[in-house]
């Protein structure tokens, strides 16, 4: 498992270099939490890039929406290859225990970007 | 043949044909696409989608060489169009059983078919279930791919969402239907048709997971008159191989196999691997209703 610095370090490196997320990234801009249980963490995006990773979360910290789950889930997700059910947030949601929340209005704005970032995961892993 | 082109056998032609029905009745100019001879295989694309899905077997020489291959756009779809002769933008477009049911069998008159089989995939292989239940003696066998009795949590608002963009949110929302080993050039395609058909896919979703539910009525199928042979994909998370085995379980003669990392999309993407399933159906199918019928148009 990487560690939480590295992992942002390396997630922040593969969204800003990613190809389809440059192409069609232009107005990819909000802020999104992920929930894995054993840490949370908030990641802000501007213009398809990623402008912060905050690892040190506090209570009223903002952010739009977010996506929770046990850390199990989010490493089933952070596989190379997922097992069925772990392959993307809609799977996890409807047959394990992902759930959505907040502003979901902005997920779905920003729906195609932000799926290929959660896939980004499978190269970069997950920090729990 | 010109020296930079290469045709496809694939021939698509137009047919007109009127439905009575109370709510979404009226004349409609059908789209199809078919190639090959023999016993007709009729083809379903899933909600808010088209044709093209079905692009691998049309022209699969393997199976079209002892099958009238025919693959249609649903009306709203691809280039069927809206009825003719409704104002059916003053209307919501909500897809039901009565009339999907309907316009396969009004499709499969108009086209003169004998005892076709009948495959559709997601909301296609809900309504094969249906077709099994209300016209057994029209079709010869049933294939309802990525199926069961009932498949709720799909109609959602997001499909039409003024504030969102639909086109990527129909696409993208439903990517994860789709298994990670399936090669991205065929996952893109399905993504690309997907974006085509977010005014009938929220719609279609009545269908699929409000009025479609068969939970009371799978005793009813006869599948020893009318076999039903259920595939389902171990990636799909709406309908799992789970729900699709409890379906078929409960059918009279209706027989049941999993798909190996492939998902809601079978036939769309990743054909290959589809097909080898499909040869498995297509061949418990004639060894239960008889050999093909050679040269039958």
């Amino acid at each position: 498992m990487p560690t939480p610095e590295a992992w942002a370090e390396s997630f922040t490196e593969a969204t800003n270099g990613d190809a389809e997320i440059g192409a069609h990234g232009k107005y990819y801009s909000c802020s999104y939490m992920l929930d894995m249980q054993e840490r949370k963490l908030i990641v802000d995006m501007h213009r398809g890039r990623v402008e912060n990773i905050n690892l040190d979360v506090q209570p009223l910290d903002a952010y739009e929406f977010a996506l929770r789950a046990p850390a199990d889930t989010w490493r089933g997700m952070g596989e190379p290859v997922p097992k069925p059910m772990y392959h993307g947030i809609w799977a996890a949601a409807f047959r394990k225990n992902l759930s959505m929340e907040g502003d979901l209005l902005v997920l779905m704005q920003n729906l195609r970007c932000f799926t290929r970032q959660i896939e980004i995961l499978r190269e970069t892993g997950v920090p729990v | 043949m010109p020296a930079n082109g290469r045709f496809s056998p694939v021939t698509g032609r137009y047919v007109t044909i009127d439905l009575e029905d109370p709510d979404l009745g009226g004349e409609y100019k059908v789209f199809f696409l078919e190639n090959g001879e023999g016993r007709p295989l009729v083809c379903q694309h899933t909600a808010g989608c088209h044709n093209h899905q079905w692009r691998g077997l049309l022209e699969d020489p393997d199976i079209t060489r002892s099958h009238r291959v025919i693959a249609y756009d649903l009306p709203r779809h691809g280039k069927s169009d809206p009825p003719n002769d409704r104002e059916w933008w003053k209307e919501e477009y909500r897809l039901t059983a009565d009339f999907f049911t309907k316009f396969v069998v009004a499709l499969c008159d108009a086209l003169e078919l004998e005892d076709p089989i009948f495959m559709g995939s997601s909301f296609g292989g809900n309504v094969a279930l249906q077709l099994a239940w209300r016209y057994p003696d029209r079709f010869g066998a049933v294939i309802p791919v990525e199926a069961a009795d009932y498949s709720p949590g799909f109609f959602l608002d997001w499909w039409q969402h003024p504030h969102a963009n639909a086109a990527q949110v129909c696409a993208s929302g439903t990517w994860d239907l789709m298994a990670p080993q399936s090669p991205d050039q065929e996952r893109w395609k399905t993504w690309f048709y997907y974006t085509q058909g977010s005014e009938a896919f929220r719609g279609d979703l009545s269908f699929y997971s409000v009025d479609h539910d068969l939970r009371d009525k799978l005793e009813e199928i006869d599948g020893e008159r009318c076999p039903v042979i259920m595939m389902t994909g171990t990636y799909d998370y709406l309908t799992t191989p789970e729900m699709t085995a409890a379906t078929a379980a409960r059918i009279k003669g209706a027989e049941f196999i999993e798909m190996q990392d492939i998902g809601h999309f079978p036939m769309s993407e990743n054909y290959p691997v589809f097909k080898g399933y499909l040869e498995q159906a297509l061949q418990r199918i004639e060894e239960r209703i008889g050999a093909t019928v050679s040269g039958q148009r």
